[in-house]
């Protein structure tokens, strides 16, 4: 039997020779199944370079290389990969912040030179980086929560008849969660204008030392409860969280470490190093947050400042400007009051040219720093702006501020759709509510919805809170009767900007439009007045073309050597960048005299 | 059908913790002088008479590791993890390999990795993947994998480091 079966047995093998193979005829050139972890691709013009690959790498198998810098919000820096080191484990593609980097599913790659294994994907071309096939993140991981934590909030029928402020803060488990989402990339540093340390003091909230927080915005901004709610936070267009999901809540989080530190802690807190005063001393026009600023950290280096400002209080246009539903007073005196605890003198209800001089500053003080802001309301010079009830927002502002009785008529139309437009909407329409019980303001600009200076969430509130807003409309008259106002008559407006993309407003005449109002706010941009400084000085500095005074942008220093200039008359106009000019010019001034002095 | 396990296995060895995954996968915790005879029982007498694997844990803030055991019950198609934790310094356990000859290249790789003796065992002092190997077991905890790498590879030069903000700040506002 088993000599049969011998014999047999190899022809039985025969009834696999119809069969399909299971072995692979080339198995050198075998595609890789879709999702197979092979060589990186990385796509140049997503990436930002925000380094998460690199950090989370366990391996160091990725280095940040320079290459140029293509877009705001990007680093100039990408990723380049060591097959020497790398594993593939595709942490780099899971935390990836804009989805940039991919694995292809290439996995072959045969070179002689053992360098050449290390390569910058999307940089160094390679043959794999058409590949469609490879590892992407699965479906539904996230690292890292890509929503915001919200922040509780007055809802529209709480505030819409009172100044209360309506963003509540951060409790300590949300501010934790919050801070948790920071990828610690620092790409919004260089958003700021201040350069503040933001990954760094969002990891003193992560460790719960909000002390050690308070010392490092201090390094670059000594208004931070103030900046904590009205800044016009930058650095969170470019947050690289901010790319596939929503960008962390950068200011509501300094706010929080603001609002933790009680105000009597801030001197242990931040005056850590002995300041030994010297003589110099400094006069500064203006107590908006360009000179608060300015004195702050001329103060830090032993500076004698005294302050020169018009208004009976400290804050400028923070102060009489944002109202106080946005901005409570007791948080900006908050900040105003620690810097003027330093030892910082004020002089209010002084007005240059009336009070004092500027031959007296310049007499008395080694360095004058200019910092008056822009607090003359522009009129639209349409026909009826002449008449009484027609207001400039900037004024009325600083009335409410001022506990003054202002008008407040029924029917009320605003012209300007900035965020200052939407501050005397809101605050007027609240004011309607207190009289009347009921909302009848209207906000119009030249600029359609989409392009309204103003931010969004401003023009959300304002309608919650029963204003309306409807741009796109150029004003043409105020139509008044009987010395009274009527209304505004609009024609629709095609275009703010030619093609140079400068300010040329195009209307259709044929498309008119009518606004009822019996009182009428122009809120269509400030500008400067600095006829303080008389003529013998303002002959003297040097201006460009458009008449604005030239200042070396670093130092703010003007063509007279002693007179520095800053805040909105320079750049801006926002806070952070009064805050960060303030601070320039402080060094500035500092390094001057120490350069003259020697 | 893990009830009635536990409850035969009860009657013969103390079991000290016992963690369903789930209707297929459960993990019992038990004594170090009974685990050999707890794998026994359930391999000779309950059917689990594959062994998936052998491996360890290092619990190094407690001083112990854990060894676990996986057997398999091809008939009923269930696992079960037999987890035995064993004192970390001079660390031994008895050898299973009268059970399945094959368990004594999981304890050679044991006693390599993690320097786990299991006296007896064919072969367990005989070099496994390290040649030559003169160092801290490197799968324990305690072993600097970083630091070995730096001193006994070579490193390519030319790394760079870069860091966004800084690499920023250079190139964007250096004066400031």
């Amino acid at each position: 039997m088993g000599i049969i079966k011998d014999i047999v047995s190899p022809f039985a093998v025969w009834k696999h020779f119809f069969k399909e193979p299971v072995t692979i005829k080339d198995p050198l050139n075998r595609i890789a199944a879709p999702r197979y972890r092979g060589f990186h691709q990385n796509d140049i013009s997503q990436c930002i370079g925000c380094g998460t690959c690199e950090a989370i790498c366990e391996n160091e198998a990725i280095d940040l290389v320079a290459v140029a810098q293509t877009k705001n919000g990007d680093s100039g820096l990408r990723p380049r990969v060591d097959y020497g080191r790398c594993c593939w484990c595709a942490l780099c593609v899971d935390v990836c912040t804009t989805g940039s980097l991919k694995l292809s599913n290439a996995y072959t790659w045969v070179d002689t030179d053992g360098d050449n294994f290390r390569f910058t994907p999307g940089i160094d071309l390679k043959p794999w980086d058409s590949l469609k096939d490879g590892y992407t993140k699965a479906k539904g991981l996230e690292l890292y929560p890509l929503e915001r934590m919200p922040m509780q909030h007055l809802h529209a029928h709480q505030r819409d008849n009172s100044f209360i402020e309506i963003m509540k803060g951060y409790s300590k488990e949300e501010a934790m969660a919050e801070a948790d989402r920071c990828v610690s990339c620092g790409i919004c540093v260089a958003a700021c204008p201040a350069h503040m340390g933001i990954p760094e003091y969002i990891k003193a909230i992560r460790e719960d030392n909000l002390e050690k927080g308070l010392q490092i915005m201090y390094q670059t901004n000594p208004l931070v409860e103030i900046c904590g709610r009205i800044c016009t936070h930058k650095c969170e267009t470019v947050c690289s969280v901010g790319h596939r999901g929503e960008p962390l809540s950068i200011r509501w989080l300094k706010r929080y470490i603001a609002d933790q530190v009680p105000a009597t802690d801030y001197y242990r807190v931040l005056n850590q190093d002995k300041v030994e005063k010297n003589s110099r001393k400094v006069a500064i026009v203006g107590a908006g947050p360009a000179g608060l600023s300015a004195a702050y950290y001329l103060s830090k280096l032993g500076y004698q400042i005294t302050i020169f400002e018009k208004l009976a209080q400290a804050g400028g246009m923070m102060r009489y400007g944002i109202p106080e539903y946005r901005l409570p007073y007791d948080q900006l005196d908050k900040d105003i009051n620690y810097i003027l605890s330093l030892g910082v003198e004020i002089n209010y209800n002084t007005t240059i040219g009336t009070n004092v001089t500027m031959d007296e500053l310049h007499a008395n003080f080694d360095i004058v720093y200019v910092a008056t802001g822009l607090h003359e309301g522009r009129s639209t010079r349409i026909p009826g702006t002449e008449h009484a009830n027609v207001y400039q927002a900037i004024e009325l502002l600083r009335k409410i501020t001022e506990n003054k009785p202002i008008e407040v008529a029924e029917k009320i139309v605003v012209i300007g759709g900035g965020n200052v437009a939407m501050d005397i909407t809101r605050s007027l329409a609240r004011l309607q509510k207190q009289k009347y019980g009921k909302v009848q303001t209207i906000a119009t600009s030249l600029e359609t919805e989409d392009i309204m200076p103003a931010d969004r969430e401003e023009v959300i509130e304002a309608r919650e809170e029963g204003a309306i807003i409807n741009p796109g409309w150029g004003p043409r008259e105020i139509k008044i009767l009987n010395n009274k106002i009527q209304g505004l008559k609009v024609v629709q407006c095609i275009s703010v900007f030619d093609e140079n993309k400068r300010f040329n407003p195009k209307f259709d005449e044929s498309v008119e439009n009518f606004f009822e109002a019996d009182m009428i706010v122009e809120s269509i941009g400030q500008g400067m007045n600095l006829s303080f400084l008389t003529e013998k000085y303002a002959e003297q500095l040097e201006k460009d073309s458009r008449g604005r005074i030239l200042v070396d942008t670093l130092t703010y220093q003007s063509s007279l050597p002693w007179l520095f200039f800053g805040g909105d008359i320079i750049e801006g106009p926002d806070v952070i960048h009064s805050v960060a000019n303030g601070h320039k010019a402080a060094k500035g001034i500092d390094n001057y005299l120490n350069s003259i002095q020697k | 059908m893990f009830q009635k396990i536990i409850e035969k296995i009860n009657l013969k060895y103390p079991i000290d913790v016992v963690s369903k995954k789930s209707d297929k996968l459960m993990f019992l915790t038990v004594h170090k002088n009974t685990a050999v005879n707890t794998v026994q029982y359930l391999k000779d007498d309950l059917g689990f008479k594959h062994l998936v694997l052998l491996t360890a844990v290092d619990f190094l803030e407690q001083g112990k590791f854990q060894l676990t055991y996986l057997l398999n019950n091809p008939d009923i198609k269930i696992d079960i993890g037999v987890r035995v934790l064993i004192e970390r310094e001079s660390a031994t356990m008895e050898s299973a390999h009268s059970l399945w000859p094959t368990i004594a290249t999981y304890q050679r790789e044991l006693r390599e990795m993690f320097g786990i003796d299991f006296p007896d065992s064919p072969g367990v002092n005989d070099e496994f993947i390290l040649e030559g190997w003169n160092n801290t077991p490197p799968y324990r905890r305690d072993f600097d994998t970083k630091a070995f790498a730096a001193n006994f590879y070579h490193q390519r030069n030319s790394r760079e480091n870069n860091d966004p903000s800084a690499h920023m700040k250079k190139n964007l506002y250096p004066n400031e």
